[in-house]
């Protein structure tokens, strides 16, 4: 809260993965395609082979083009990115990490160098030393996805820094090793895939059906490493957190699900492809692989950052930048007097302070249809029981004056008629929608906290009046029901139906 | 439990040492960018005579790629330092003019881009290389203005501030023009003086090339020597500050070592014409900085990077230094292998 807020109109989930995801795919390609060059390069020259010799030039000139240029550029975006999405939390990462970033800046540098020396060398180096050239890349960005990996691994799983403090603690923490191989099975996934693309430009030939086999082998060995180390990655991730996913955030668990069926459909093709008709590797199916790829890593990176939820740094900051260590000054004294830089409405500071970084107003995760028909004394019911609901939020640790601010900020800007007028409904569909707008978001019938059993056994018209009028003294989280009598007489309708 | 979590409000080694390595790094970024920025320029509007056959022209345009990589990396260190000791006035100041902050890296890709384009390039220089090497320099141009308001509003919170009160939007730039536009020009300038110094270097068998990077070396001293006075005037109450305080020893001396550069420049004693020049720069950085700690110490945040916390992390900082001995020994060994096979 010592920061601005950018208020664009475009999730912050999506701004952060439009750059971060594209980084890591390039990323990964580069640390895997260095050993795949000089791996390649080392059996070419053994075989005197010139022409997978010509073929890794051509490859090298794109992935010189590709990790130099466009990995080091977006790697810098992610730098800008995080600083304008979250700059608490980059702050917290900066300060108990410049080394770790410092020292990975050194890796940077020899990569960098390694990678351009490494094309230009192949008109005139002998290939003792162009091959040695490419090791020392290969060793240095490896070098550097070990050092990053334990800055990102620390926010999902900080382990025992949570008490010590020490950078060590944070580095190796519970999820270190398991990602470090599981990103190192991409690395070499990638380069196998992205190989099989730019051979199946190649004309049908012996050459290419050994070098069609040779880059399946690599796809292959790739998943050999990426299918234990996802399994060891889930079990090492604390249990509260993996439970908490499975009961209450769909995203993750479907990110989750997509990339075991890309796991299978990637292994099959390359099985068929690799080994059963290699002659007939066509580009449009090199290119099919290449993106069951990316949409693999993509689930998987959507999973891992998601499931923070609703953390940025587990047990330390919460994705809006509330600090879990000022928990009793914000309950004490509210959050305005922590928001540092102001824009001169309260109602507007709170609200993109607590619940703009991962919702927009009609945009990405929006408000406004979640809200559109209710009244104020609901939202700020909300606001102040927002980690009960789906979904994992953070919870609300301002005053209730501050969560009434919020409510009056939001309700200006819905649809303020009913839900009767907006939907154009009645009876029993507006109860259902009465159900989904007031009641579904923390009790889903049949999934996420579902009270319906208990709620409808032996219930009357009047026994679910009564419940409805008593609502807001069930539990301390639990709005009052504030809607209008057609409102709650359609919602009583509709949950005798369900009952039935 | 709850208020025993971890601190972030420390540094973690020496404020000096951080200091040391952030002017460092930032020295060795401002070179490689002058080279690339300012050599772009006189390739450019050089009037080389003869350029087809030019060698020289064609040894910048292919080392353009190469140094805009070296601007990049070396320009990482220098961002991650300053983001330690300074996070809150320059992030504040980089959301408060977001998209302007943000398409700086998709802004310096493209350049990146058009640079390979021309270095690929077989015909030296063409009209299309010559387009790529123009679209590459304002995307340079608009990276360094944005760079100068965003560092610029940094020093001033309270323009952040009201800033953001009116807009949150992260479409403003900073409106104060008169208070960077000095600094920024006199930047500029001070790359095509760098830029020159390259041509010299790199064309120092070449008199035509000769000729023109000490022209450009001349002239851009002239130009930067007023914008960076203007500069100095529009600081208005800093200036004070900045004359009772060792700062104005170093940009005294600094003056007069670019001055003696460019004297023995014209003497062809290109050894001392680099020292003077570097040492020089060093100084600007230094002034530089120093201003800086003015301004946000007399600022509504009075800020003092020396009240941070020390909390010392010795054991990762040593690996650091392991790692960057072995980086340059490993960059140093590869250029070996890499030259010493072209000889």
């Amino acid at each position: 809260m010592n920061y601005p807020f950018w208020n664009v109109d475009i999730g912050y989930g999506v701004l952060m993965a439009s750059i971060a995801v594209i980084h890591v795919f390039v990323s990964h390609f580069a640390i895997g395609g260095g050993l795949y060059l000089v791996v390649a390069e080392t059996l070419a020259r053994r075989n005197q082979d010139d022409e997978k010799l010509n073929l890794l030039k051509k490859l090298s000139k794109f992935f010189v083009l590709v990790s130099v240029v466009f990995g080091a550029l977006t790697g810098v975006g992610i730098w800008f990115i995080i600083g304008l999405l979250n700059p608490g939390a980059t702050e917290v990462l900066i300060h108990n990490y410049v080394w770790g970033w410092a020292t990975e800046w050194t890796m940077f540098i020899t990569e960098i160098a390694a990678s351009i020396l490494y094309y230009y060398g192949w008109k005139h180096m002998s290939g003792r030393n162009h091959i040695i050239i490419g090791w020392i890349y290969f060793i240095a960005a490896w070098g550097s996805l070990f050092v990053i990996n334990g800055i990102i691994t620390f926010m999902l799983t900080p382990g025992e820094w949570i008490q010590t403090g020490n950078f060590w603690d944070g580095f190796f923490n519970p999820t270190f090793w398991s990602t470090l191989w599981l990103r190192t099975g991409v690395c070499i996934m990638l380069a196998g895939l992205y190989s099989l693309l730019v051979l199946s430009r190649e004309k049908a030939s012996d050459f290419k059906v050994s070098m069609v086999r040779f880059n399946a082998i690599w796809g292959l060995a790739g998943l050999l490493i990426i299918v234990p180390t996802m399994y060891w990655y889930w079990h090492v991730i604390p249990q509260t957190i993996t439970d908490t996913a499975l009961k209450m955030m769909p995203t993750p668990i479907k990110s989750l699900t997509a990339s075991f069926w890309n796991v299978g459909a990637i292994a099959l093709l390359l099985i068929v492809f690799g080994f059963i008709i290699p002659r007939r590797l066509h580009f449009i199916a090199a290119l099919v692989i290449m993106l069951l790829g990316l949409s693999w890593f993509g689930h998987f990176e959507w999973m891992r950052e998601s499931i923070r939820k609703p953390y940025v740094i587990t047990d330390y900051m919460y994705g809006n930048a509330v600090e879990v260590s000022k928990k009793d000054v914000y309950k004490k004294q509210g959050y305005l007097s922590e928001i540092k830089i102001r824009t001169g409405d309260d109602g507007k500071d709170l609200f993109l302070h607590s619940c703009r970084t991962c919702h927009t107003l009609d945009g990405y995760k929006p408000l406004k249809p979640a809200f559109n028909g209710t009244d104020k004394a609901f939202i700020k019911s909300i606001v102040l029981g927002a980690h009960k609901l789906k979904g994992n939020m953070p919870p609300f640790w301002g005053t209730k004056k501050e969560a009434g601010l919020i409510a009056d900020h939001i309700y200006k800007q819905v649809d303020q008629r009913d839900l009767a007028t907006i939907y154009g409904l009645s009876g029993q569909a507006l109860g259902a929608k009465v159900y989904e707008v007031r009641c579904n978001r923390c009790h889903e019938i049949g999934g996420y906290n579902d009270k319906s059993e208990a709620l409808l056994t032996g219930a009357t018209e009047e026994s679910l009046g009564m419940i409805l009028d008593m609502a807001g003294e069930l539990a301390p989280e639990m709005p009052a029901f504030t809607g209008n009598a057609q409102e709650k007489k359609a919602l009583i309708e509709y949950l005798l139906t369900v009952k039935e | 439990m709850l208020l025993t979590l971890p601190s972030y409000d420390f540094i973690s080694a020496p404020l000096w040492l951080v200091t040391v390595l952030h002017i460092v790094t930032l020295t060795l970024h401002f070179l490689a960018m002058n080279f690339m920025v300012g050599g772009l320029a006189i390739v450019l509007f050089g009037c080389f005579k003869n350029k087809q056959a030019n060698p020289i022209v064609e040894k910048f345009i292919r080392a353009f790629p190469s140094m805009m990589a070296a601007t990049v990396t070396l320009g990482i260190a220098p961002l991650l330092f300053v983001q330690l000791v300074y996070a809150k006035p320059v992030y504040a100041a980089s959301v408060t003019s977001a998209w302007f902050w943000l398409m700086i890296f998709m802004v310096a890709m493209g350049s990146y881009y058009f640079l390979y384009g021309a270095a690929f390039s077989k015909k030296f220089i063409g009209i299309k290389q010559r387009v790529y090497l123009i679209i590459a320099l304002i995307g340079f141009v608009y990276v360094s203005f944005v760079y100068s308001a965003t560092f610029s509003m940094s020093e001033h919170p309270d323009v952040y501030q009201a800033l953001y009160a009116s807009n949150q939007t992260g479409l403003v730039l900073n409106p104060n023009i008169m208070s960077y536009l000095f600094r920024w020009m006199h930047m500029l300038a001070g790359a095509v003086m760098v830029g020159g110094f390259f041509v010299v270097l790199l064309g120092r068998d070449n008199e035509q090339a000769f000729i023109v990077g000490r022209r450009f070396y001349l002239g851009a001293f002239l130009v930067s020597f007023v914008l960076g006075i203007a500069y100095l005037f529009a600081l208005k109450d800093i200036l004070r500050l900045i004359m009772r305080g060792p700062a104005i020893w170093i940009l005294t001396g600094s003056i007069a070592l670019s001055v003696l550069s460019v004297f023995w420049l014209y003497k062809r004693k290109i050894v001392l014409t680099s020292i003077a020049l570097l040492v020089s720069f060093v100084g600007m950085v230094v002034v530089r900085h120093i201003v800086r700690l003015i301004y946000l110490k007399g600022s509504a945040l009075a800020f003092d990077p020396a009240q941070i916390p020390f909390q010392p992390q010795w054991s990762i900082f040593i690996i650091f230094l392991v790692c960057f001995v072995l980086a340059l020994a490993a960059v140093g060994y590869m250029f070996k292998l890499f030259y010493g096979e072209q000889k």
